[in-house]
């Protein structure tokens, strides 16, 4: 059977599920951990560990991930004030720094000893393993490794550890995953985000405004990196037959040290090709989980959400990564982005002497995209806005008799009237009315993210004419603000599925709200 | 007796609530006027009213190795007539407002139609528009292209998938790439409506910027567009309007200006500038002819082309789609796409000139697959620049296309021209490009070097090289000619 939207496929699989069509809308900002102890200095103390992750589909898939071995110094943003870092989770603690930090990151190997040594690279950075003059780990290809050992997972009384120190050269998103056995560990969700905040009194962005849930005005030292909103959506897919069999090699080890406490067992080998991934995750979850409230009690080892909202013409940043070992192609309907950067590195116009910026800094050179054609293990961060400009007809369904003001500024949005429900029009648009005659709503089917108009945050049609549309249950729950929904997903279309089920997957809805619903990114 | 209908989807269904009402008749309605405030008629108007006529159906097309596979597609309700010449399907309105007089369903099997006539007239008359659009899928979907300054109704009218009467599908048209959309003109079924069976849908756009985008069908993505509904569009700019010997920067610094009739930047205040205004030039490059053709607003003529070519990347899994004529529900995660196509055909049919017809279950042979994919310069007429507009609408994985004797440059991608915003050309030559599904790129390929003469054939062909192939056929596959006239 197929279906045009979410609930009928969430209900036929279950009341647990199901509740996603009744449940409060939430969305939320790039949470993460700071890790400051002093001045332009950033300590994290991170385990490896096992847990579960939670599907859709009801399968609770066993994975491995990092977490906090103790409470973080700090969280941020600060307006988050629901937040919190468990002891395993996937993705890994988005570590939040500020530019040229020295950042030192120890990780204490708590996964079951079958499980082997672990590690984590941190791409982009000049890595050091050694304090205070001697090494930390052990060797292992890539990077030093935290050997395994069968120790207390509570205290880490017996735990191994390494650890790794960097400066924090250049702002940017930047990915860290496991540097051993990649095929096994990152699959089993061994991987997260670190994020490097620019010097906020740069000349190049000190006149940018911070957004009350943004880690900071702008992405980089660039004037066109400064950002409203910020979204990180890390990309990822499981095969859950590896899961499967790391979970069975797992207890098999335990079962044989159950017996004989000084058995030895081999480590977890499995069967990594030919690979056929069969969940497709944006921050850890599939659709519609993706959707709830980060750090909804349900996903207690998938704390991030990715539920995208924003208002009219607000500057939105996207830090993308590629997490797992396959391409997915994230188209973002809606509207172009502008890439400003590729792991950490600002792409700009070469030889830009006329440049008309602040401080004469090259204009951007990155390209206009309408699809992340994510790369595994590459971190590319875009701008995204939204305006309205160039439809021909009134968003807001305005009509001249209504007599509703619209002040052109220089570059034509109605910017002048600060909290004005209209904020931002686009004004050569202003009062036309929509150019075609809408079908009959008895031969339509209703999206569940449908406002019931083609009307920005309106969700009453009978006052501008058009006959009142019965919606869906649960519409409004949805999209209580009548916004627009835009759906981000995976252009690879078999991956906006959940186990061979859709819709599920690698997919997400962004909302844009009309300029009179708050969004509060806290909850 | 009275049908079902999905009327409000969802928790209702689930319950059981099914809602019914009587039958009623069809509520097909297409909608093209003759005037509006954007293009009264007057002299002065720029661009004109485009109108375009699709059906939501099923059909059949014929695979490079004979076999026959069944499609979900989108049938061609206007413009039949440049549709089967491999143009596109979009008419002006006072074309597409004539009475059709093309044929009928009757003589498709025929060789001998009825000639002249208004064929490329709308077909809006229902129980024609039933009969023709039944069984009628194109692979890929018609084309459509506008240019700047145009405004786009597009029709879609969902005749119902007549293999499969057991499905109650509606179909939605994505406009792939479409800048500031509104969601109720995005397809996105979860955040708009989506027609039901016999009924129409018009969807409005004003031309965006130009560029290579593409559209589909957004009801379950992995099903509708792996049977086959995905199609091509693109935005001619308007620089091709450009008066011959006007200078081309002048042109485009002209149309960013303020209302006091200063000029700006479009990339100070727009970080998604789309055509950042290129260096001055010591000596103005000018139009050269009227009808010149360019890719994008470059300002510099850098995007000049003299044939055109949209090739759309693509693939079928047989046994997916083998399911998808049957009532059984089909399996995502293990699809694994066998034909590798470029415009619904895999080589050798990729370089068949003309439409490849296919017969349905009806009998009834139908121009199915109307796009060839073979890529002719004809050096000796004076072309020496293809654009290649390629687009990737696959659903399984990433592809590599490859040339071999014309190298290929990168002038665009995903419909936004290679330009950093100072202004320079990002343009680079490379013998592949590397893209994924929901992703689009242009190229131009240049024979104006000597070295290159008429008689000559070259390929371009995917290097992922297991896509050579037409199912169990080791041969074919995603490929095709491209050749010196
Ligand atoms: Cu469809």
């Amino acid at each position: 059977m197929k279906h045009p939207n979410f609930c009928v496929h969430t209900a036929a699989l279950g009341a647990a599920v199901a509740a996603i069509c009744a449940a409060a809308p939430a969305w939320t900002a790039v949470p993460g951990i700071v890790g400051a102890n002093g001045p332009q200095t950033a300590a994290f103390l991170l385990d490896a560990a096992e847990g579960y992750s939670s599907q859709p589909d009801g399968a609770s898939v066993y994975s491995w991930g990092y977490g906090c071995a103790s409470a973080p110094t700090g969280y941020a943003p600060a307006a988050m004030t629901a937040i919190s870092c468990g002891t395993m989770q996937i993705p890994g603690p988005t570590l939040i720094v500020n530019e040229n930090d020295v950042v030192t990151v120890t990780l204490i190997n708590n996964l079951p000893v079958a499980a082997g040594p672990t590690s984590i690279l941190f791409p982009g950075f000049d890595v050091s393993t050694t304090v205070a003059g001697t090494q930390t780990g052990t060797a292992g290809v890539l990077t030093r490794e935290a050997p395994s050992s069968s120790c207390d997972p509570t205290t880490h009384v017996g735990c191994n550890t390494v650890t790794y120190t960097f400066t924090a050269k250049g702002p940017g998103t930047y990915a860290y995953y496991s540097g051993t056995q990649g095929d096994l560990q990152v699959e089993m969700g061994l991987y997260g985000a670190v994020i490097v905040l620019p010097n906020a009194t740069d000349a190049s962005i000190s006149s940018c405004k911070r957004g009350p849930f943004s880690l900071a005005a702008a992405a980089y030292k660039h004037p066109q990196s400064c950002y409203d909103r910020e979204y990180l959506f890390e990309l990822a897919e499981m095969q859950s037959s590896i899961h499967d069999e790391a979970l069975a090699q797992k207890q098999a080890c335990e079962g044989a040290i159950a017996a004989n406490p000084t058995a030895t067992c081999p480590l977890i080998s499995a069967k990594t090709e030919p690979y056929h991934p069969n969940y497709f995750l944006v921050n850890g979850r599939s659709m519609p989980d993706d959707m709830d409230a980060s750090f909804a009690p349900m996903y207690p080892q998938q704390p991030y959400n990715g539920n995208p909202h924003m208002h009219p013409n607000e500057l939105v940043l996207i830090r993308e990564i590629g997490q797992g070992r396959i391409q997915h192609p994230l188209h973002i309907h809606g509207n172009h982005a502008r890439v400003l950067a590729r792991d950490g590195n600002l792409l700009l116009a070469a030889n830009d002497k006329l440049s008309p910026l602040a401080g004469g800094v090259p204009r951007l050179a990155g390209p206009l995209i309408f699809t992340f054609p994510s790369v595994s293990g590459q971190a590319v961060d875009a701008i995204f806005t939204w305006t309205g400009k160039g439809l021909n007809w009134d968003v807001y369904g305005h009509t001249a008799a209504a007599n509703i003001p619209c002040v052109p500024d220089a570059n034509g949005y109605y910017t002048s009237m600060a909290g004005a429900p209209n904020y931002g029009e686009y004004c050569a648009d202003h009062n036309k009315t929509i150019p075609i005659t809408p079908p009959d709503p008895q031969i339509v089917a209703n999206g569940l993210w449908y406002g019931g108009t083609p009307y920005l945050g309106l969700s009453e049609s009978a006052a501008l004419g058009f006959p009142s549309t019965p919606l869906p249950p649960g519409t409004a729950k949805q999209n209580q603000s009548a916004g627009y929904a835009y759906m981000w997903h995976s252009h690879d279309e078999r991956e906006i599925t959940t186990n061979d089920v859709f819709p599920g997957g690698m997919m997400m809805m962004l909302v844009i709200d009309p300029p009179s619903a708050p969004i509060d990114e806290a909850k | 007796m009275c049908k079902y209908r999905l009327v409000v989807g969802a928790l209702l269904i689930s319950a059981g609530l099914w809602v019914c009402v009587p039958a009623q008749a069809q509520s097909f309605r297409v909608q093209c006027p003759d005037k509006t405030a954007l293009h009264p008629g007057a002299k002065t108007d720029k661009g004109s009213i485009k109108c375009q006529h699709i059906a939501g159906s099923d059909g059949f097309a014929t695979m490079a190795d004979g076999n026959q596979i069944y499609l979900f597609g989108f049938a061609p309700l206007s413009g039949l007539e440049d549709i089967q010449g491999g143009l596109p399907g979009t008419e002006l309105a006072s074309t597409f407002n004539k009475p059709y007089s093309g044929p009928i369903v009757a003589d498709l099997s025929s060789a001998t139609h009825p000639a002249g006539g208004n064929v490329n007239a709308a077909i809006r008359e229902p129980a024609m528009l039933m009969n023709m659009g039944v069984l009628a899928a194109n692979a890929p979907a018609p084309l459509i292209a506008i240019d700047e300054d145009d405004e786009l109704y597009l029709t879609l009218s969902n005749v119902g998938m007549i293999m499969r009467p057991d499905l109650f599908e509606q179909h939605t048209v994505h406009f792939h790439g479409y800048p500031n959309a509104s969601s109720y003109f995005d397809g996105v079924p979860d955040a708009s409506v989506a027609i039901n069976i016999a009924g129409s849908f018009t969807y409005y756009y004003t031309a965006p910027d130009a560029g290579t985008y593409f559209w589909h069908c957004h009801i379950t993505p992995p099903e509708h567009l792996q049977m086959g509904m995905v199609g091509q569009l693109f935005v001619r700019p308007r620089q091709n309007q450009v008066p011959k010997n006007t200078s081309l920067r002048d042109a485009l610094v002209n149309t960013y200006k303020h209302s006091d009739g200063t000029t700006y930047d479009p990339c100070v205040a727009d970080v998604l500038c789309s055509s950042p205004i290129p260096p001055a030039q010591l000596s103005p490059v000018k139009q050269p002819a009227a009808g010149a053709k360019y890719a994008y607003n470059d300002g510099d003529g850098s995007t000049q082309y003299d044939v055109e070519y949209p090739l759309q990347m693509m693939g079928f899994d047989p046994n997916f789609h083998f399911v998808g004529m049957t009532f059984n529900p089909e399996a995502f995660a293990d699809m694994k796409d066998k034909y590798f196509l470029l415009n619904g055909r895999s080589y050798p049919d990729t370089v068949t000139a003309g439409v490849i017809a296919t017969a349905a279950s009806d009998g009834v042979s139908r121009p199915a697959q109307p796009l060839p994919a073979a890529i002719i310069i004809d050096k000796t007429h004076g072309q020496k620049r293809a654009l290649l507009r390629i687009s990737d609408l696959s659903v399984t994985e990433f592809s590599t296309l490859a040339t071999v004797g014309v190298p290929m440059k990168v002038i665009g991608f995903h419909a936004r021209m290679l330009r950093d915003e100072a202004g320079n050309n990002m343009f680079y030559d490379t013998n592949s490009i590397t893209i994924g599904g929901g992703e689009s790129i242009d190229v131009i390929l240049d024979v104006s070097d000597p070295a290159y003469t008429a008689g000559q054939t070259f390929f371009l062909y995917s290097t992922n090289l297991d896509h050579l192939s037409n199912d169990a056929e080791n041969f074919g596959g995603m490929m095709t000619e491209i050749r010196i006239l």
